[in-house]
């Protein structure tokens, strides 16, 4: 497909021989207004989004018969084709959206975080960061030129509105997200 | 300050009593107008349906009539819109244009011009005086001084009412669909009247009602505020 | 009156005169302003959002090439494959290439208007390999042979009802009322289809030069399953994907997803950067980026036009445009619909043949109000009637110019007019024409005597100097101007 790359290159350079008026430029303004308690606002947002925040692990668990783990603060008995629970780390938390950040190195690849009908995270809280800037920012110090292959910003449970408008969780991801923190 | 009235062309020919409702009212506020009569229409016609080379002669011919005047005013969105935002897409720099409202609020400072009019009133943001111009409350703020005069927010008040100018006759099955809506939403607030800055939309809808034989009438704002 | 534009007007009177369509309509785009409205107070300022989001664009498309060949090297560097594809029919072949050496016989695929664009699943049907769509609405528009309605949801306008008689019938499925049961159905059957696949293939929502990743967002899951399972990924990404830094998603994400669904962020957002590494247990053994042009040069070469491939797919265009409202996403006969599909279409499939749908606007502004990179979309749209206005109607409006340019031809003409409503078929088949006055406004002023010394009206009379060229911005033909003695 060289000739394809090449073709396409020398058009877009030839188009680009004149450059575009750039846009009126931003005033710096913040975009978003600061967030003020981390932690807290990760817990408000989770919740919103129909996350859980387990306060007892043995509880939680204890409503799962197969489960699939990567950590080793729960020990897993099953695959992930039949687990009922994954559980596995993460790379940080967002409180602007309560979002988890999990990858293929935190996350025992890239199924076990989606496949099983629940997912539950270990988490500690200082992994919680303030907004999206500040886990970009985190990761690509972290895996600059070495990334995982696969990371994913999950918030909430899986879900679709597409009938009806009408929410629905569980669509082909877990109808469940959890998050437990361990420290 | 001299102040000269812009009449679209079909404001002239159609609703001429919207431009003399105008007068009046400025002539209440002690500002005497001059109409020069050789002008025309401001090309928007032409320049929406692609034809820009053949509207460009219509906007130098604008700016040498309404050259000298320290402001146009006209009772349309839409044309000062053309005039302001659009002449200069044509090369063309226009002479300092409003419409009527936005002179009145913005440039007098004036929201309360002695109208009396009692009657159950809804008010539909005409789409260029709305996006182009900017103007939301303005014309909210007259309506809301004039005595006995109730305001009641139709749903929806913001969406286009599908005149379009000539998209109205290329696709006057969409446009109709759009003033049905319309006036469904309309209907839904109780209102007598529908209010506008703009006769090419009050066109449309009242068009639409009288054919649909539904009692509710159309008035340009400037006929409102004209009256006592 | 070419086909496109034939269908378009058929379909489109159809939709228009539908009132079951346009009350789901109205109830889903009032459900998604509501969440808009809600999500709107996460921001601190919109605005300036929507300024560096343009800025960033402006940035990336305007050095495309850098950023491609960068994109393009940093794929290869984590391991994947680069293909190039001129059109949608050498992306669709590349494809279906692939999937012949690698012996597959079933992909799975996720949401991707890019794939629709290249008409991907026929061309595989066509050579039995079996295409199955996994996101729901998709899923569902596979079933039932009709194309998406909407770029954000696809079976916006059907009902519960509609999809358990569409389940019913394809799926034997027991008939439910209940779109939490739907969805269960759909769930069940598309995961032995996730298990089975050989392929997945996806789009992408952006493509980061920086590290050679795509990023892509959902809400369902489908796309995390479709790039993690099967042996093979293979995305399709429009060469106007680009975006220069990992960084710059921090505000792509959530003003995309405000836009498209009133969310602060999607439910999923994944960056992928290449087949799995040593050491991961899972994940495909192979990932294969196809960048596609197929028309995008040339927009991009379009100066003026050039922004419209800032769009970032969000469909807030849409849901805002009365018309599309009116008319829903099928009547316009394109991958790409509503306002921004007005305008690149022509670009994109011809200028000719698509003429039509940047008239199907009244030119509202609505569009432009809501985009979150600020392309001026409805400005686009006078673009697009300015390049291939002419013919007939160039006569005409030269025939109309010079009556108003005068004003005694005007006034004539005036007059005409005020008569010509029963002549005007187009616009009194639906509504009535106005009455005619007795007299015009100038009629009505000439006839006042406000003043004992009649003002004088006109620019001569008032003895002001000619300009012979008025001021202009420059940049743009004078043309002729008038040119009056004084």
């Amino acid at each position: 497909m060289n000739a394809a790359r090449e073709n396409i290159l020398a058009r877009v350079r030839a188009a680009l021989r004149v450059t575009a008026p750039p846009p009126a430029a931003p005033t710096g303004q913040p975009v978003f207004p600061p967030v003020a308690d981390p932690v807290a606002r990760f817990t408000q947002e989770l919740t919103a989004v129909k996350g859980e925040l387990v306060a007892s692990l043995p509880e939680f668990l204890n409503s799962f018969r197969l489960i699939a783990s990567s950590v080793d603060l729960v020990p897993g008995n099953a695959s992930v084709r039949e687990a009922e629970l994954g559980v596995t780390g993460c790379e940080c938390l967002i409180a602007q959206t309560g979002s988890v950040v999990v990858s293929t190195r935190t996350s025992g690849g890239r199924a076990m975080a989606v496949w099983p009908p629940a997912h539950l995270v270990i988490a500690r809280r200082e992994q919680v960061v303030p907004d999206l800037a500040a886990a970009l920012a985190l990761l690509q110090h972290r895996y600059a030129g070495h990334w995982p292959s696969q990371l994913s910003w999950v918030t909430g449970p899986s879900r679709t509105s597409d009938i009806e408008k009408t929410l629905v969780l569980g669509a082909h991801g877990p109808k469940r997200l959890a998050v437990y923190f361990d420290a | 300050m001299r102040v000269a009235l812009f009449i679209p062309c079909f404001v002239d020919q159609f609703f001429p009593q919207v431009g003399v409702a105008m007068v009046n009212v400025l002539r209440r506020l002690k500002i005497e107008p001059e109409f020069p009569a050789d002008q025309t229409c401001c090309g928007q016609p032409a320049f929406n349906t692609g034809f820009w080379d053949e509207a460009r002669p219509l906007a130098q011919r604008y700016c040498e009539i309404f050259a000298g005047y320290d402001a146009v005013v006209s009772p349309s969105g839409s044309c000062t819109a053309m005039v302001r935002h659009f002449y200069p897409l044509l090369g063309v720099a226009p002479p300092a244009t409003y419409e009527f409202t936005e002179f009145l609020v913005k440039h007098l400072g004036v929201t309360d011009v002695g109208a009396a009019f009692p009657a159950k009133v809804t008010y539909h943001d005409a789409c260029h005086a709305l996006r182009e111009l900017g103007l939301k409350d303005e014309p909210r703020q007259l309506l809301r001084h004039v005595r006995g005069l109730e305001l009641i927010e139709m749903a929806q008040a913001e969406t286009c009412c599908g005149f379009g100018g000539t998209f109205a006759v290329k696709f006057p099955f969409i446009s109709t669909a759009m003033a049905d809506l319309k006036v469904t939403k309309i209907r839904e607030t109780g209102a007598e009247y529908v209010v506008s800055t703009d006769s090419s939309c009050l066109m449309q809808l009242d068009g639409y009602l009288r054919r649909q034989k539904i009692p509710i009438q159309t008035l340009h704002l400037a006929e409102v505020l004209a009256a006592q | 009156m070419n086909l496109p534009e034939q269908q378009f007007r058929r379909d489109a009177a159809v939709k228009a005169g539908d009132l079951n369509h346009r009350a789901t309509i109205q109830r889903n785009i009032g459900l998604y302003h509501a969440a808009v409205a809600r999500g709107k107070t996460r921001f601190a300022d919109w605005n300036e959002g929507r300024a560096r989001l343009a800025q960033v664009k402006w940035d990336a498309i305007n050095h495309l090439d850098r950023y491609l060949e960068q994109f393009a090297r940093n794929v290869l560097a984590n391991g994947g494959h680069v293909h190039w594809a001129e059109t949608g029919d050498q992306a669709a072949q590349i494809i279906l290439g692939l999937a012949r050496r690698r012996g597959v016989r079933k992909i799975v695929k996720a949401k991707s208007m890019t794939t629709e664009e290249i008409h991907l699943v026929p061309a595989l049907a066509a050579a039995g390999i079996q295409a199955v769509e996994t996101d729901l609405g998709e899923y569902i528009c596979q079933l039932r042979g009709e194309p998406p309605y909407h770029i954000v949801t696809p079976v916006m306008h059907l009902s519960r009802q509609d999809v358990s008689r569409t389940f019913q019938e394809k799926l034997g499925a027991p008939p439910t009322d209940s779109a939490e049961e739907l969805t269960m159905i759909a769930r069940r059957q598309l995961r032995q289809d996730f298990l089975t696949a050989d392929m997945g293939v996806t789009g992408a929502n952006f493509a980061v030069a920086e590290t050679g990743q795509i990023a892509l967002t959902e809400n369902e899951g489908n796309i995390r399953l479709t790039f993690s399972l099967p042996r093979i990924h293979v995305a399709v990404v429009g060469i106007e994907k680009l975006v220069p830094r990992v960084a710059d998603l921090a505000l792509f994400w959530p003003m995309l997803a405000h836009s498209g669904t009133g969310q602060a962020i999607t439910g999923t957002c994944s960056l992928v950067g290449g087949p799995r590494r040593d050491g991961e247990p899972d994940g495909p053994e192979e990932f294969h980026v196809v960048l596609l042009d197929n028309g995008r040069t040339r927009l991009l070469a379009d100066v003026a036009q050039r922004d419209a491939l800032h769009c970032i797919r969000c469909g807030a265009c849409l849901n805002a445009c009365p018309v599309y409202r009116t008319i829903g996403g099928h009547a316009y006969h394109t991958t790409y619909m509503g306002p921004i599909g007005c305008v690149i279409t022509p670009h994109l499939r011809g200028r000719d043949d698509w003429a039509h749908l940047p008239y199907a606007s009244s030119l509202c502004g609505a569009c432009a109000e809501v985009c979150p990179v600020n392309i001026p979309v409805h400005r686009h749209l006078l673009q697009n009637r300015r390049n291939t206005a002419g013919g007939w109607q160039r006569l005409a409006f030269k025939f109309w110019a010079w009556t108003v340019q005068d004003p005694l031809r005007y006034r004539w003409a005036g007059k005409f007019l005020r008569c010509a409503g029963p002549f005007a078929k187009l616009w009194t088949d639906t509504r009535e024409w106005p009455a005619a006055p007795a007299q015009s406004f100038r009629d009505w002023w000439q006839k006042q005597n406000p003043h004992p010394n009649p003002l004088p009206y006109t620019a001569r009379e008032r003895g002001l100097k000619k300009i012979s060229s008025p001021p202009s911005l420059g940049g743009e033909d004078q043309g002729e101007g008038e040119s009056r003695s004084s």
